[in-house]
């Protein structure tokens, strides 16, 4: 007899993955159901380390160490002290503000007060003092900075470093922030790891119902790909259905939860960033979908095919 | 050509299912394998499909030792044998049509092919009006008729048949029997295992006659159901 071609049994195969995914109407449907939960979940997990991220790095912008110089300290001395600071690893940026910028910025964030306005026109002096205002590569090193300054041999011309003052509040929100990155990457391994384990049992349930067929099929001579391959494209169809469903909630759940979100949290826009990396979501969802489908099958199928 | 050479299984050491079978069967033969249950029919049938091994002799098909056979051969070893079971062995998810179509597919036969000799051989076992049916929809008789159509189809040299009539009246019993009949005159070798006395003393060809895992009678012509 001739041997057909593969693209034949290709074909026949997948014929037949999606006719008995059509008949067994009521399983393919409880499976595509547990799988879209567990995409979902993997969504909202995605939602969880969007969140931790944007809040993180909010939180971390908020922190920087500033420097505030004797009023006697002369301008190339801080110079010095900035490009010191600057060659330091851990730090990210420097910004000097001199006295006369300070009080433009004074005299410009009370612009509508009158009588400060007013006060500072009495003024002889600049009362206020030239700064450098540091941020670091990471929040932790601020401490190693404020040190940094304590050794430098212009210590003299320093007048104070706010790292003293603020330092309960730094470690605190650097707490928030590093326990927040760390819940958020426990509780996503935590959770991907049960979806897969629900998708796994409820393939490994399908199969082990068609158990006997299996052994039939071999018994009239199947070899072990005719048998699995209807099966594995089973397993994509279950994938590729719950990908598609979940994503059908996903989208207009999180531009509803982004409107009521607006109004508290301005800056974290959680609609715009989903639908700007559609594409990528769209491929994650449904790579995670068919790759648990079918490699659950797979698996799930190995034990059944000895006979 | 089928050969056993000193075949004899054991199970967990205790008991014995085959004892000892030395036997020939030649191509073209129509063999009735009697005796009680226990006896050790299906076990012999299990061996020439590789579902079972021997604990030591030989079981030679063609001139090849099946022992020889690897594990992923064993799917074209089957293709050689239609196999026909008790309790039908189905596909309770496929139809009639696909059921038999199955057995053609797993040869890699051409679709214009299976559709032409899955007709006709579901005609020849007269099921030709109820392809469309699945197996929970047919008679005991008929689930029968259609898993002949399938062992059948792919025309292989060789049907076993193990208790075919194990689960049908009487009626039923003759139609499955006759059918066998005109496969082995076309020209398939046929060996039917089975303890129903009526049928074995109708068919009235070789009959061999099994108890404890020997063969304790060998009739080659004209055989008659005697324990």
């Amino acid at each position: 007899m001739v041997e057909i071609s593969n693209k034949q049994s290709f074909k026949r195969i997948l014929k037949s993955g999606w006719t008995n995914f059509r008949r067994n109407r009521f399983m393919s449907l409880g499976a595509t159901g547990t799988m879209a939960l567990a995409l979902l979940v993997l969504s909202g997990l995605m939602v969880l380390n969007f969140f931790t991220s944007q809040t993180v790095g909010f939180l971390d912008e908020k922190v920087d160490v500033s420097v505030y110089f004797q009023n006697d300290a002369k301008e190339d001395q801080i110079l010095k002290i900035k490009s010191d600071l600057e060659e330091l690893q851990n730090v990210k940026l420097v910004n000097y503000i001199s006295q006369n910028q300070a009080l433009e910025d004074f005299k410009n964030r009370h612009q509508d007060d009158q009588l400060i306005q007013d006060s500072i026109a009495e003024l002889e002096n600049n009362p206020l003092q030239a700064s450098l205002s540091i941020k670091a590569v990471d929040p932790s090193q601020y401490a190693s900075i404020a040190q940094f300054l304590e050794s430098n041999s212009l210590k003299s011309v320093i007048d104070k470093i706010s790292f003293y003052e603020n330092e309960t509040a730094i470690n605190r929100i650097q707490g928030i922030s590093r326990s927040l990155s760390r819940g958020g990457l426990g509780v996503t391994l935590l959770l991907a790891l049960v979806a897969v384990l629900v998708t796994f049992n409820t393939i490994r349930l399908t199969i082990y119902n068609k158990k006997q067929e299996i052994e039939i099929m071999k018994l009239v001579g199947a070899t072990n790909w005719h048998v699995r391959g209807p099966f594995l494209v089973e397993g994509g169809l279950y994938g590729l259905f719950a990908s598609l469903a979940a994503l059908a909630v996903f989208y207009p759940a999180i531009h509803f939860v982004s409107g009521k979100l607006l109004s508290f949290a301005p800056n974290i826009n959680l609609f715009q960033h989903f639908i700007g990396n559609l594409g990528q979501m769209f491929l994650i969802i449904v790579g995670s979908g068919l790759a648990l489908g079918i490699f659950g099958s797979m698996i799930a199928i190995r034990r059944h095919l000895r006979v | 050509m089928i050969q056993f050479k000193k075949v004899i299984k054991k199970y967990n050491h205790h008991f014995t299912a085959l004892d000892g079978i030395d036997l020939e069967i030649k191509d073209g033969e129509f063999v009735s394998l009697v005796g009680p249950s226990g006896a050790g029919k299906s076990t012999l049938i299990k061996m020439l499909i590789k579902e079972d091994r021997p604990s030591s002799g030989k079981v030679i098909l063609d001139e090849v030792d099946l022992a020889d056979v690897p594990d992923k051969e064993i799917p074209f070893l089957r293709r050689k044998i239609g196999t026909i079971f008790q309790d039908f062995r189905l596909l309770e998810s496929k139809n009639a049509l696909e059921n038999v179509a199955f057995a053609l597919e797993v040869v890699g036969a051409e679709d214009d092919d299976i559709a032409k000799d899955v007709e006709q051989v579901l005609a020849i076992v007269g099921l030709a009006d109820k392809k469309k049916n699945f197996p929970k929809e047919l008679s005991g008789g008929e689930k029968q008729r259609l898993a002949i159509a399938r062992a059948l189809v792919h025309r292989p040299k060789i049907i076993l048949a193990d208790e075919p009539t194990g689960n049908l009246d009487l009626v039923n019993s003759f139609d499955v029997v006759k059918l066998l009949w005109r496969i082995n005159e076309l020209g398939t070798t046929v060996i039917l295992a089975t303890h129903d006395d009526k049928i074995v003393n109708t068919v009235g060809k070789r009959v061999i006659s099994m108890d404890k895992g020997r063969i304790v009678r060998d009739q080659l012509e004209k055989g008659k159901y005697i324990i």
